[in-house]
């Protein structure tokens, strides 16, 4: 099988990870962060790749893909802003910082901005509740309580464009 | 170069301590590398550990600590090793690094600042159970913690701290990371096994329980992170760690604090403060207003008339992680329920029919509650709810997940009326 999807650099890693761990498995949810941070997406042919590397079933794979809320299908943006909306971000009016942050990106919630660059994300507390209401841009993590001014939101944005 | 300038972007969470132990390097917004650990006194309770203790010296100081784990059961660090030490080798140790539970982000400042206090830990709880392998779990949302583990791993093993022949004694012992992806419950022990083990993250039927069968089929100790880092303050003050903290619960212990109040973040101290203290040393409620209600340990749901209990694991103490959220008198508790309810229902991994189906309706009749729209029979079916979803679920989400609403029914019976009859002052002047 041709791998689209399983470039050079992620099976190395793969490999890696399998040296690593002693059961195939292990390498699943490795492997899948991995394309998620080049590819953005776990698309259904990087399952069946994966799978057919692995020698573990399409389903299990599946399985691990659909439970855990990092990992997705869906065809997303370039930048993933995830904005938790648990309890002590409530309790801050998270509300008012997905408001500013759906105007500026032009995105909503589950939904990506029309240029491609951005989709936006509630979740559940990211432990960051002393700088609440907290998001993330990818990997990088911001506090809300900062955010007054458009120009504050526009400064963090303006790095990912 | 730092680590720091290599990995994702963290912000300054405010930490506060006049304690010094667990948090006592980690006061500053950075990492301390392994230089800096080891000139301010790191790995030397690992070079005592080695040299001056044998495994069971280091089991017994751990059970005479009286150190509790801090993940939120509480359970007893050294019951539960000498637990795992009554079955045979090979054994594991699992560090829980997936801190998700609502308003809890104390284990990310010792991952993130001191990560060599937690790897230190970590090796002698190896030498003490027997273990050649430790794993540390860390949540997929962490991903600068990863990197700052990853680094400090390989530190410690080209000084020797860890790998083969640990500073030149015949103990060997090797530390992987290992990253989640996004669900609280893979927190739960043995749904995080079944996850390390590269599958959903379901709970496992107990028993047998992870001591006697846990990663890979073998005895392992899970550990919280804040437990581990416990490990190496033990061994340095021995019998003196008795003096830190009340009798029975000695120690320091971290407590996450946020919602309103003037400076939220993570405070150390002993298990003897109040709930009351520990807001006030967050600065007092913000605005100078009054508490509501608290959300603390397990998500219960403390009044202002209840915040003169300590933050201990006695059977009145408020226990659990150390999470404190504060709500002020304009915040509405049934508002807050509904946040609370959705995440369970969200999280409930869907083994349970009780959790799994029993969250969803608890969160709809509060939903309606909030409106306005609900009835005295419902409300009343909440309660059932109450009882009926921790009786019926295998594992601690769904014990736990009631507590709120529980805690609520008892204690919040005036704002229930008022919602009933469509006239809690805060939902409906402020119109949503
Ligand atoms: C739903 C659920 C989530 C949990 N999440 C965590 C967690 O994120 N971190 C943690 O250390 N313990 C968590 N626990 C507790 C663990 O199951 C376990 O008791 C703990 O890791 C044991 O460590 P300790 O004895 O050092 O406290 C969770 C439990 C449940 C039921
Ligand atoms: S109690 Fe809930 S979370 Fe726990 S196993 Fe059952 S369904 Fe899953
Ligand atoms: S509730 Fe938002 S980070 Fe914890």
């Amino acid at each position: 099988m041709k791998y689209k999807y399983l470039t050079e650099d992620i099976i190395q890693k793969i490999e890696e990870c399998r040296g690593r761990f002693p059961l195939k498995e292990q390498c699943i949810i490795p492997a899948l962060h991995h394309i998620l941070d080049k590819h953005r997406d776990i698309v259904p042919e990087a399952v069946i790749e994966l799978s057919d590397y692995l020698k573990v079933p399409v389903s299990h794979i599946e399985g691990i893909v659909t439970f855990y809320d990092m990992f997705r299908h869906r065809k997303n943006a370039k930048n993933h802003i995830r904005i938790c909306r648990n309890l002590p971000c409530h309790l801050a009016n998270f509300h008012s910082l997905l408001e500013k942050i759906k105007e500026k990106t032009g995105a909503d919630v589950g939904r990506s901005s029309s240029d491609g660059l951005w989709y936006i994300e509630l979740v559940e507390c990211i432990g960051s509740c002393g700088i609440a209401p907290a998001f993330l841009v990818n990997d990088d993590l911001y506090d809300g309580s900062k955010i007054k001014t458009e120009e504050d939101l526009e400064k963090i944005l303006s790095k990912y464009r | 170069m730092s680590i720091r300038d290599k990995i994702p972007h963290i912000p300054e969470i405010h930490v506060e301590s006049n304690l010094n132990l667990l948090l006592r390097r980690a006061k500053e917004n950075r990492t301390v590398d392994i230089e800096e650990y080891e000139t301010t006194g790191g790995y030397s309770a690992l070079r005592k550990a080695l040299n001056k203790f044998s495994p069971e010296d280091i089991v017994v100081l751990v059970e005479e600590s009286t150190l509790r784990g801090r993940g939120g059961a509480g359970f007893p660090t050294g019951r539960k090793w000498r637990f795992a030490l009554m079955n045979p080798p090979p054994r594991y140790l699992v560090c829980n690094a997936d801190e998700s539970e609502p308003g809890t982000f104390k284990d990310r400042i010792i991952i993130e600042r001191d990560p060599h206090l937690l790897l230190e830990g970590m090796i002698i709880a190896g030498y003490a159970l027997g273990a050649k392998e430790g794993y540390i779990y860390i949540r997929g949302e962490y991903p600068a913690g990863y990197l700052i583990l990853e680094n400090a791993i390989n530190e410690a093993k080209e000084r020797g701290y860890l790998g083969k022949n640990i500073l030149g004694t015949d103990f060997s012992f090797d530390i992987k990371v290992y990253r989640g992806a996004g669900a609280y419950i893979c927190g739960e022990e043995t749904a995080l096994l079944e996850s390390l083990e590269g599958k959903r993250g379901h709970p496992r039927l107990r028993p047998p329980y992870p001591a006697q069968s846990g990663l890979y089929g073998k005895p392992t100790v899970v550990n919280n992170v804040e437990t581990l880092s416990n490990i190496p303050i033990i061994i340095t003050y021995e019998a003196y760690f008795m003096n830190i903290g009340p009798a029975g619960f000695y120690g320091p212990k971290l407590f996450p604090v946020s919602g309103k109040v003037e400076k939220p973040g993570v405070y150390e101290a002993t298990m003897d403060i109040t709930l009351r203290e520990l807001i006030e040393m967050a600065g007092g409620v913000k605005g100078g207003k009054q508490v509501k209600a608290v959300f603390a340990g397990a998500l219960g749901i403390y009044r202002e008339d209840e915040l003169d209990m300590p933050m201990d694991y006695s059977p009145k103490g408020f226990g659990g992680t150390g999470t404190t959220i504060v709500l002020d008198e304009d915040d509405c508790v049934i508002d807050a329920l509904l946040v609370v309810t959705q995440f369970f229902h969200h999280e409930s991994c869907g083994k349970c029919t009780p959790c799994r189906v029993g969250t969803y309706e608890q969160h709809q009749i509060l939903k309606k509650l909030k409106e306005g729209k609900a009835t005295k029979e419902e409300v009343n079916y909440l309660k059932h709810l109450s009882q009926n979803i921790p009786a019926n679920s295998i594992c601690g989400l769904g014990f736990s997940a009631p507590n709120a609403v529980s805690d609520a029914l008892k204690k919040f019976s005036e704002e229930i009326e008022a919602h009933l009859k469509g006239e809690c002052p805060v939902c409906f002047n402020r119109g949503d």
